[in-house]
């Protein structure tokens, strides 16, 4: 049997190995009848008895839920019994069966898209997802409906045992029975990383996949697959051998996750004393959620390159406000660093830019702060929408690949008139919004004094400043090798980026691979770094290092790293071991 | 006829679980409450009228007794919204 793997979005970290079990919830297209006048009354009666039924299956739901659950996840299934007593749904659908004569189930659902619509024109992205609950309780009606079966038989108690669950969807209350059941994970075709199912999932520390498109005609029944929800992958078709090693896998990754949770509401300080900051790096909203999972001091890089890509023109301003904003509030007061776009080189938008020529030297090219100068009609409207945002929390502007002092000028003088135009529109945003520059460019890092004396931080990028630096093409794999994050040089000028702020009393973080990269935390640390930015997933491990780490013993390492011609020999002495 | 205004203050707005804390504490009264968010009014004790209110963080929620213990009812309703309905955020 070939290998079959499938993508969707991870919502909870782990592997699940388990037996599929395919279940049908989509419902046939629901059709009109129409009804004589004698049989209205009978229909009523039947759309009452079917809430009714709804109702008692979700209080059994409820009764059943197990101590150990935290009280949030009694309510989603409280919510969904309001719902079942609000007249909206109670009283509304027998007034349109009586005066349409129609079938309940139609009359449901001319009332379920009349609500829907509703909620569908919201502005709020997180309100405007509660529709979803608004479809579980009313698809558990018309099943009840359809079927005319009673459902308050409760299920055998192990019937989803070692299962994985592939659905189109899954009500809250459905997720905590099956999870009552026994089910090692579940794989749904559509839904966010923001639905009830998601953030139950996680909560539960269940392993599950969500958006996996056609999930169930794909996977058959019975069939064992691994659901590796840190990658977003479901793969089937697996050999005894590549089963056994995702087992182990399994088994490691358990132990190694249980001894890194500890660590979430640890403060991240150095045996000597010293506070360390940990910020996460973030793209799709999706990563928000898995920053503010682990604990994350704030966000060191928030790349707003998504929201340009995939599409024939850029977000407007509006558009790209609540997503920062968003981000703002769901940090509550802790940092969130917004980098402006960062296109061009090898991060190509759809769209007319693609159109063009492509130059033979994108990375020394027209990208990131070049292009946002050379583009007002593009930049503008990001950093009003950055400004406007940044009165939801503490925001911070990044500009990446500065090259020179001449580009802070511009940036601070395009800032500036903004600032006045939104005072002009009677707009708030925060006068004091802080602008910083990332350290990519070789020629930034050496002047890197400069730029701190007109900047309020400094971000230094390694991935584009390892290549600049050894002038290799990262997109080329003839070249790969020659990566190296511990070229003498390269130290060098992380070294004199730090010293440079911390000379003008500015904070400097470091947002690159590096940063999550265990192998070179404890040499930073010895450098003089104190920001981190990075992939949630590295932050726990990096915290355990952090508070394993003595910055005093570390100084004269990193010190003899920077003098020596071969700083890979000391690797073995900054490694944990 | 008691009033009065009060903010939504928690971080995700009138979602589904706080709409439900909401309807569940206005149906212990006997009195008739209406929310009023901008131009959308909806009735305390139905939940899916509160979630349609859409009020996010920030929203201004005017509150509107009429009955018995009608200000008793709004006392704890605004109670709750400052409380921010209990929500670990």
């Amino acid at each position: 049997m070939a290998v079959c793997a499938l993508h969707g979005i991870g919502v909870s970290r782990g592997y699940a190995i388990g037996q599929i079990v395919r279940l049908q919830r989509d419902q046939a297209e629901i059709a009109k009848y129409h009804l004589s006048a004698q049989q209205v009354d009978l229909e009523i009666q039947r759309f009452q008895r079917s809430l009714a039924i709804a109702k008692q299956e979700l209080q059994h739901t409820r009764a059943r839920l197990p101590d150990s659950l935290p009280a949030e996840i009694g309510a989603f299934v409280d919510t969904h019994l309001l719902m079942l007593e609000d007249s909206l749904l109670t009283d509304a659908p027998l007034e349109l069966i009586r005066t349409q004569q129609c079938n309940a189930e139609w009359a449901l659902k001319i009332q379920r898209d009349q609500i829907v619509q509703v909620f569908e024109t919201m502005d709020d992205i997180y309100l405007r997802d509660r529709r979803d609950d608004i479809d579980h309780v009313v698809t558990r009606i018309q099943r009840i409906l359809l079927d005319g079966a009673d459902h308050t038989a409760p299920p055998p108690s192990n019937r989803f045992s070692g299962r994985i669950v592939v659905t189109d969807d899954l009500s809250p209350a459905d997720t905590i029975l099956m999870q009552y059941q026994g089910v090692c994970g579940f794989i749904t075709e559509f839904g966010g990383p923001l639905s009830h199912t998601a953030i139950l999932a996680r909560s539960l520390g269940i392993p599950a996949l969500v958006g996996v498109h056609n999930a169930r005609r794909y996977l058959q029944d019975h069939e064992t697959v691994v659901i590796d929800g840190q990658h977003g992958v479901v793969l089937a078709g697996l050999e005894p051998p590549l089963l056994a090693y995702y087992r182990q896998r399994q088994r490691a990754e358990q132990q190694r996750l249980q001894q890194l949770r500890a660590f979430r509401n640890r403060p991240a300080l150095t045996l000597d004393g010293l506070n360390i900051t940990l910020h996460a790096n973030i793209e799709l909203p999706e990563d928000i959620t898995a920053a503010l999972d682990v604990g994350a001091a704030g966000v060191g890089l928030y790349r707003t390159e998504f929201l340009f890509m995939n599409r024939d023109h850029p977000p407007c301003e509006d558009e790209q406000f609540e997503a920062y904003r968003d981000a703002l509030i769901a940090f509550e007061g802790r940092p969130v660093t917004i980098r402006t776009l960062d296109i061009g080189a090898d991060k190509q938008i759809d769209g007319e830019r693609q159109n063009r020529s492509r130059p033979t030297n994108p990375a020394l090219g027209l990208r990131a702060i070049r292009l946002c100068l050379r583009e007002p009609a593009l930049f503008r409207p990001q950093l009003r929408a950055i400004l406007r945002a940044s009165i939801y929390g503490q925001a911070r502007l990044m500009i990446p690949m500065l090259a020179s002092i001449q580009e802070v000028i511009q940036v601070l003088q395009i800032v500036r008139e903004l600032k006045k135009q939104l005072q002009d529109d009677r707009l708030p945003f925060d006068p004091q919004l802080p602008l910083g520059g990332m350290i990519e460019i070789p020629a930034a890092a050496l002047c890197a004094d400069h730029l701190a004396r007109n900047l309020d931080f400094l971000s230094i990028g390694t991935n584009d400043l390892i290549q600049y630096t050894l002038a290799m093409d990262r997109t080329d794999d003839s070249v790969n090798y020659l990566y190296d994050p511990l070229h003498p040089a390269v130290l060098k000028l992380i070294h004199m980026a730090l010293t440079a702020g911390h000379a003008a009393g500015i904070p400097v973080s470091l947002c690159g691979e590096m940063a999550g990269d265990t192998h070179y935390t404890r040499l930073l640390l010895g450098l003089g770094l104190t920001q981190f930015s990075m992939h949630s997933g590295s932050l726990l491990e990096i915290k355990q290092i952090v508070t394993n780490s003595d910055v005093g013993e570390l100084r004269q390492l990193a010190r003899q790293a920077l003098l020596s011609d071969q700083p890979q020999d000391l690797l073995s002495r900054l490694t944990p071991q | 006829m008691p009033e009065r205004e009060v903010t939504i203050s928690n971080r995700l707005g009138l979602h589904a679980r706080a709409a439900a804390k909401l309807v569940n504490l206005a149906s212990q009264f006997d009195c008739d409450i209406e929310l009023r968010c901008g131009e959308r009014t909806a009735n305390a004790k139905n939940i899916m009228s509160v979630m349609m209110l859409a009020a996010a963080k920030g929203a201004v929620l005017l509150l509107h007794a009429e009955g018995d213990r009608a200000e008793q009812a709004l006392d704890q309703i605004e109670t709750l919204i400052k409380q921010r309905f209990d929500e670990l955020e």
